[in-house]
């Protein structure tokens, strides 16, 4: 389960002080597949790296699976990324000098598994992308969308709780947009918590829950949204 | 650890750590061989003369009067300066140990051998003040008696029948000998015959650079030229007090000669091994010099990895790596290439080695120069890639969502 409660993100710069999050106050439960949607700015992204602890609140309190992280150190926030948490990355953010394999595998290093668990898990998740086959393959010589499979893989690779996603189908096109969305929703019917960022209406569709970011706060969203939501219920 | 994928990460853009390591391999033959070769030099500057150097000053007296009377003179000059407080010995000779010049004669078992067998050696005039001047201990035999000592005018060319060798000189002139030499006669020059007294444990002969450097005879005989050697050893302590006082001493009991090139055993040695010490010197820095830039070489390659990888390591913290495992990848990935520049480093060292060994006649490398010079690059390379690590460690995984 994830808490936020009045968390604010302030950037400071020389000159001005921006505003990303105020007083954001959000709270998902377990197995649900959030999606957010909002504005080009509104703060989403700024959620979602809270979210996944690659940024420090200013002000808030943040609870995951009901602990306060606001008190861990580098080593522990580092621990709790790698163990409770998957990314999935608008541009998929594959390592171009190591292969898919090796991709998929660094997670797994950090969390300090042995190489016959670490080789179990990388063919069991890139069987599930249907990438078995690309396994030597280096990002450069996979498409678009087979590189968002394997980020799809590594985020999955260490069996988080929790999976967050940042705009995952921007750079892709409407098809291969499709069936990452499908592979998502199978996730999350196995029981993983998806929380993921999108501006398309239509994908932000097959998620169970909208919400809608603006100005740096949780609003109530466009009309049609809260149509086609109750519309899928 | 991450050993497999960070060396297969580095062999997709192989040609920097190629560079470095190949710098790093040059480095290590250099460091190698210039330690070889000042070791060499610092062996040599650190031989002992036999002398009692730190207690040991020397100057020499011309006389510009023609008919002097040089023997009468050389034993006044001895008494005064034997006289003084402080002086423990003194003796008129004609060149001591590191002085460069001095006096060779060939030496022979046979008269009338082939002189092609002969042995090289130097030669110091003394009188029974010699031995202990010099600094010499007697290890077998007994020392000269006053009435051994002979006078002769520089044209004379008679040798008295008595020497004492260095141990050095006397293995070269009867290696088989088990026992003692005392007793044994020699021949030097026109075959005269010089009866061996006593054995002295060392005095080096006045060419540092000789081979032969060790092997000296001492003949009890002053030679009357006006030009005299005189060489003093104090007591402990005295010598910087005694220099001036011998010198105006002697300057005044005499006007017709003048005293020069006074010169304290120290400055002596200094000035013969220059050359050493300066080529130690030259060497220290280079290889210094070298290291500083190889830190400097793996500093740049390392700042430019990580600025080629920013990305890489905020996804790297943002999938779960740590600080510590960030800072870890750079130092494993130094300590690979270090291995590679040095392990090359350590082959062509010991190449160059040999090489200088067969060429130039160096002496071989000690065993643990190579540890050591390894130990060294090792952590010249983790210590130069420290810093860029940090600065990597600091990366914010927030660059893996932003700057897409
Ligand atoms: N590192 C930063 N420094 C300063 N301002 C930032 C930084 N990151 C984001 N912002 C600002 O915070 C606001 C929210 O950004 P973001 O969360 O990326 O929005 P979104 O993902 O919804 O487009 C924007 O005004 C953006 O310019
Ligand atoms: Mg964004």
């Amino acid at each position: 389960m994830l808490k936020m409660k009045s968390v604010s993100k302030t950037y400071r710069t020389d000159m001005v002080e921006t505003h990303a999050l105020r007083e954001f106050s959000l709270t998902v439960g377990e197995g649900e597949f959030v999606s957010v949607t909002g504005p080009s700015g509104s703060g989403k992204t700024t959620f979602l790296n809270i979210a996944g602890m690659l940024e420090e609140l200013t002000s808030g309190t943040y609870e995951l699976d009901g602990k306060d992280i606001s008190s861990l150190n580098d080593r522990e926030r580092s621990k709790v990324r790698n163990e409770k948490i998957g990314f999935i990355f608008q541009s998929f953010n594959l390592i171009p000098e190591l292969d898919v394999f090796d991709n998929v595998d660094v997670p797994l290093r950090y969390r300090g598994f042995n190489a016959g668990e670490r080789r179990r898990r990388i063919e069991k998740c890139l069987d599930m992308v249907g990438l078995m086959s690309r396994i030597k393959h280096y990002p450069g010589q996979l498409s678009g969308g087979q590189q968002q499979r394997v980020a799809i893989a590594r985020a999955l690779a260490g069996e988080p709780r929790f999976l967050l996603a940042d705009e995952p189908t921007g750079n892709l096109d409407t098809n291969m947009a499709e069936s990452v969305l499908d592979l998502l929703s199978e996730i999350n019917t196995s029981g993983t918590t998806i929380i993921m960022v999108t501006h398309e209406l239509t994908l932000a569709d097959r998620a169970k829950r909208n919400i809608f970011v603006r100005d740096g706060q949780v609003s109530d969203g466009p009309p049609e949204l809260h149509f086609a939501a109750a519309a899928n219920a | 650890m991450e050993l497999g994928p960070i060396f297969r990460a580095m062999l997709k853009a192989k040609a920097g750590y190629i560079l470095i390591a190949l710098q790093i391999a040059v480095t290590m033959t250099i460091m190698v061989n210039a330690i070889a070769i000042m070791q060499e030099k610092n062996d040599a500057i650190a031989r002992e003369s036999g002398m009692d150097e730190a207690n040991t000053f020397a100057f020499s007296s011309t006389s510009f009067e023609p008919d002097a009377d040089m023997r009468s003179l050389v034993e006044e000059d001895l008494d005064t300066i034997r006289n003084l407080p402080g002086v423990r010995s003194a003796v008129a000779s004609n060149s001591y140990p590191l002085r460069q010049g001095g006096w060779s004669e060939g030496l022979q078992l046979e008269p009338d051998a082939n002189s092609s067998d002969s042995i090289g050696s130097a030669i110091y005039f003394v009188d029974e003040h010699g031995v202990d001047s010099f600094g010499a201990t007697i290890i077998d035999g007994q020392n000269f008696t006053p009435n051994q000592v002979s006078f002769k005018d520089p044209e004379s060319n008679t040798w008295p029948a008595y020497g004492i060798v260095t141990e050095a000189l006397a293995k070269e002139l009867f290696p088989e000998e088990q026992t003692s030499v005392v007793g044994k006669t020699i021949y030097l020059g026109d075959n005269d015959p010089i009866n061996i007294v006593a054995v002295i444990d060392r005095l080096q002969a006045p060419w540092q650079s000789w081979t032969g450097v060790e092997r000296s005879m001492l003949i009890p005989q002053r030679r009357l030229g006006t030009y005299q050697t005189y060489i003093v050893r104090t007591e402990p302590g005295y010598r910087d007090e005694l220099m001036p006082q011998v010198e105006e001493l002697l300057a005044n009991s005499n006007k017709g000669r003048i005293i020069r090139s006074m010169t304290t055993m120290d400055h002596v040695r200094m000035r013969a091994y220059l050359d050493e010490s300066a080529m130690v010197t030259m060497l220290t820095f280079i290889v210094t010099l070298l290291v500083i830039i190889t830190g400097l070489g793996i500093v740049g390659l390392a700042s430019f990895n990580v600025s080629r990888r920013t990305r890489q390591i905020g996804i790297r913290r943002a999938l779960g790596a740590n600080k510590f495992a960030i800072m870890r990848y750079f130092m494993v990935e130094n300590f690979i290439v270090s291995s590679v520049g040095i392990a090359t480093g350590g082959i062509l060292a010991v190449l160059l080695n040999i090489l200088m060994v067969n060429a130039f006649g160096l002496q071989p490398l000690s065993w643990y120069v190579i540890p050591i010079a390894m130990l060294v690059l090792w952590l010249v390379g983790q210590i130069a890639v420290a810093g860029p690590a940090r600065r990597a460690s600091n990366i914010t995984p927030a660059i893996a969502t932003r700057s897409g």
